[in-house]
């Protein structure tokens, strides 16, 4: 038997069972040897590898809240389920066909976040709201500087808050809604997380969420009262992808220790 | 051509240089997942200069060259569990025009004279930059910004960290901070774009008297301090007004070149100009 023989009965039957040609060329022949060597390694190597990869939690986090954020997906995860909301997602798209779909939702969902023009029709629940008085535009630019003294903010003062309208009680939960609602309950293990290890880290991290989730708290709330505030729903978004990439880092830290 | 070195040095010792040539622009990636500082410099030489200094038995560095692009990691070599309090400081020194991705845990981030696109990142650790040119992206979580005599485009976001910019000259700005403060002390240069937003903090912009812009502060629930307003008149070139919540103030600078536009939630705006 050649070489080339050789190599021709080990790619159809593989090292198990060689015939007693093949083992007497094997037993002489440097060059078929090596190869054989090779082989080997390559399966041990092979062997030692993971069967499947999963990606890293914050993936799954920023996934979600964009898509929630976006309102393309609005189904929100049950609390009572035994697993939280990102491991059953993340088996949900274990296989890695739906996550190269679910990776390029996500690049289709970034693209219409970046490209969507901005709302300038409200929503009709949102036109159904009474009007609050405020500053009018003429009165800004007349005025050297403004103070909000002389000028009480929309949700403040003796008028009486805005009341919903049926309309807007009929909505669904609004992305912002779910989006909030991801996030909590990504929220929910941190308590129990050990995070980086690191003291300052985590005195960093966990004073920084508090300052998030009080300044989404504010927003949130003003935001029920009047929906259609365009500049509180801009520092609403951005403070929901602040708190999930401080969510993402702390989730990365605690892994690190584990 | 591919040049690899990689070293792990669990046991090292408590400083340690390593020298990589380098032939284009190179590109730094350093990841610091300790605490430290990491401080870069530049100089004239085609050669990357990695000086480091860690804890013994406490660190594991390791340094990659693979053409121009130079990986630089750290780790705490502190078992699973226990609190790792290391330190590992890097002072790197790179040709003038490098590419630096830089991401630390607490420490400073020092960057001087420097030009070349760069993503720094932090938790708790300020970022310093000086003299420093290109795309400058800073992202922290509490650590604060300083931008001295900086150009280029920058982009900052920050959850409490403060950004200070003085004597800029960058064509882009876009800052975003939830409870810092953000200072722009310098001009607007004539086709630049400037946004600063900050949720409860103040937003304080200093201007010259040689600067044109358009400008629009807006604000829900914050206050709006104008103490330039004998040197603006009403905006002339677009109408761009608030809603019923949200107070505007539209003004234009000279001829309005530039665009700035400054907002805040609940915190405060204020305008001045220089003597």
């Amino acid at each position: 038997m050649h070489c080339k023989e050789l190599e021709s009965v080990l790619e159809a039957e593989g090292l198990a069972q060689l015939s007693k040609d093949a083992r007497l060329h094997l037993a002489t022949c440097g060059a078929c040897q090596g190869y054989v060597a090779d082989l080997n390694t390559i399966i041990t190597a092979a062997k030692t590898l993971p069967t499947e990869v999963n990606p890293p939690d914050r993936i799954w986090i920023s996934l979600r809240a964009q898509l929630e954020a976006e309102g393309l997906i609005k189904e929100p995860v049950e609390v009572a389920e035994r697993f939280s909301w990102w491991e059953g997602f993340g088996a949900w798209l274990k296989p890695r066909t739906l996550a190269a779909a679910t990776v390029a939702a996500f690049v289709l969902a970034t693209a219409i976040y970046v490209t969507r023009v901005p709302r300038n029709n409200p929503p009709e629940a949102a036109k159904n709201q009474p009007r609050v008085e405020t500053l009018s535009p003429a009165q800004t630019q007349a005025g050297v500087s403004v103070q909000p003294s002389s000028v009480p903010p929309a949700n403040s003062g003796p008028s009486p808050a805005p009341v919903p309208s049926k309309n807007n009680k009929e909505l669904a939960p609004s992305p912002s809604e779910s989006a909030s609602f991801t996030l909590d309950q990504a929220e929910l293990d941190v308590p129990n997380m050990q995070l980086a290890g690191n003291s300052q880290v985590d005195i960093a991290l966990r004073q920084n969420l508090r300052t998030l989730n009080a300044f989404i708290a504010e927003c949130e709330l003003h935001l029920k009262q009047n929906p259609q505030d365009e500049l509180a729903r801009e520092y609403l978004n951005t403070a929901y992808q602040q708190k999930a990439d401080l969510l993402a880092a702390m989730m990365e830290g605690g892994r690190g220790d584990n | 051509m591919l040049f690899a070195a990689s070293t792990a040095i669990a046991a090292s010792p408590e400083h340690q240089e390593r020298h990589f040539a380098v032939q284009g622009h190179p590109v730094v990636v350093l990841q610091n997942v300790v605490n430290g500082r990491i401080e870069v410099k530049s100089w004239k030489n085609s050669e990357v200069v990695v000086s480091s200094t860690a804890a013994k038995d406490k660190v594991a560095i390791d340094m990659e060259q693979v053409g121009d692009r130079i990986d630089i990691a750290a780790t705490s070599t502190v078992a699973a569990g226990q609190p790792h309090e290391v330190e590992a400081n890097f002072q790197l020194t790179v040709p003038e025009h490098t590419e630096l991705q830089l991401k630390t845990q607490t420490g400073l981030i020092y960057v001087e004279q420097v030009t070349g696109d760069m993503k720094l990142e932090s938790i708790a650790g300020d970022v310093h930059l000086k003299e420093v040119s290109g795309y400058i992206i800073v992202k922290t979580t509490g650590g604060s910004l300083v931008c001295t005599l900086c150009s280029g485009k920058l982009e900052f976001t920050s959850v409490s960290g403060n950004a200070q910019l003085l004597q800029p000259s960058f064509t882009n700005v876009n800052l975003m901070t939830t409870s810092g403060n953000i200072l722009y002390d310098g001009d607007f240069l004539r086709t630049g774009i400037y946004t600063m937003k900050s949720g409860k903090g103040l937003v304080e912009v200093r201007f010259s008297g040689n600067d044109s812009f358009d400008l629009q502060a807006k604000t829900y629930s914050g206050t709006v301090d104008n103490q330039a307003a004998q040197f603006m008149q009403p905006e002339q070139h677009t109408s761009r007004h608030g809603n019923k919540f949200t107070r505007v103030l539209n003004r234009t600078i000279g001829m309005g070149f530039a665009k700035v536009e400054i907002s805040t939630y609940s915190g405060t705006i204020r305008i001045l100009k220089r003597d």
